[in-house]
């Protein structure tokens, strides 16, 4: 009588501790991270313990609330990561556009004081003056090419971001699997992961990284800069 | 005589503004869309340019999508269309190809590339 007692409260027990503990983390992670980005971790949390929660004993069920937790953690992070990707495409597009303004001012601004010097002072002093006007609209051209920098690297990002993306639903993933004997020799697809990303890389720098990441010096060979069809 | 339009469709503020400048210096003139549905509108507005040159990965949709609408519409088929985009792969490339793009230049596009490619293509522009 008293072993079918304990059987029944022991589960109520450790039920109100993991949701207590839930619950602490998802405050914390309030604290630390704001609430809109905590809120799905108490769901996780909740979910992934409590799937399989009475299958292990308790030390084992409260170890797998730590690793669930720190899962949970791993998304915040990623979460943080893509943030300051999209923060940093938008103060660099901002800044791009910016210069570009500039430049654009500085051009015109040099196309008329060539024009102003043709009309206005012939002779060798205007060639001089014209000279170094055009010397000083030269690099124009030049550095409204380096601006792609920008759309470049906004694209890099965005790789980036998909990648943590592929990584976070992962972590669900072997979140969800906490508490199933059956999952623990099969904890993921690591290699499959890999390939994908591999296959999501559309510079060839992202996929000479990939490679080299993978352990191998391979240089995959690319077509021209420039080719017309 | 009227120098030839050149239409950038390009979802980035900077990369339009940087190539509306390197070919308005190049002596051609430049109409510019922020996306696939924009550029669509446009072209179906009247707009009728010598050559266009489309990014890949833009919002809803994309360049080969948006050569594949354009390659079908009246008078559209012959129009040049290059691709510029920061991708390398053979197989996009393809891609490009069976849409019935131009040719492909990769970002960032060195300026004088830009030109001539666009020069080899309208000689007369």
């Amino acid at each position: 009588m008293m072993d079918t007692d304990k059987s029944a409260i022991l589960p109520l027990v450790l039920a109100t501790v993991l949701a207590a503990l839930s619950s602490a983390a998802a405050g914390w992670l309030a604290g630390a991270i704001g609430a809109a980005l905590a809120a799905p971790f108490g769901v996780l949390l909740g979910y992934a313990i409590g799937r399989h929660w009475g299958a292990f004993p308790s030390r084992v069920r409260l170890s797998l609330f730590r690793v669930a937790d720190e899962l949970a953690q791993y998304r915040a992070f990623t979460r943080l990561m893509r943030d300051q990707g999209d923060r940093i495409t938008e103060t660099t597009d901002d800044a791009a556009q910016i210069i570009a303004s500039g430049l654009h001012e500085i051009d015109a601004k040099v196309a008329s004081l060539i024009e102003r010097i043709d009309t206005e002072m012939p002779g060798p002093d205007g060639e001089v003056f014209k000279h170094m006007a055009v010397s000083i609209g030269d690099p124009i051209v030049g550095m409204f090419g380096k601006l792609q920098f920008q759309d470049v690297t906004r694209q890099q990002l965005a790789f980036l971001a998909r990648l943590s993306h592929v990584l976070d639903e992962h972590m669900v993933a072997l979140a969800q699997q906490m508490g199933d004997r059956r999952a623990l020799d099969r904890v993921g697809q690591f290699k499959q992961m890999f390939d994908q990303a591999l296959n999501d890389c559309v510079m060839s720098s992202q996929r000479d990284d990939h490679h080299a990441a993978s352990g191998t010096d391979f240089k995959e060979a690319v077509g021209p800069k420039v080719e017309l069809f | 005589m009227m120098p030839a339009t050149i239409f950038i469709v390009d979802d980035s503020a900077t990369i339009l503004m940087s190539m509306e400048a390197i070919l308005t210096k190049a002596g051609f003139a430049v109409s510019k869309a922020a996306s696939g549905e924009e550029a669509m509108s446009k072209l179906q507005g009247g707009l009728k340019p010598s050559l266009i040159i489309t990014d890949i990965h833009m919002g809803a949709m994309n360049g080969i999508e948006l050569i594949k609408k354009v390659r079908v519409m009246p008078g559209f088929q012959f129009i040049p269309i290059l691709v510029v985009t920061t991708e390398s792969q053979q197989s996009k490339r393809d891609e490009a190809r069976a849409a019935k793009a131009t040719g492909w230049l990769v970002k960032p596009v060195q300026p004088d590339d830009l030109v001539r490619v666009v020069k080899q293509i309208l000689p007369n522009g």
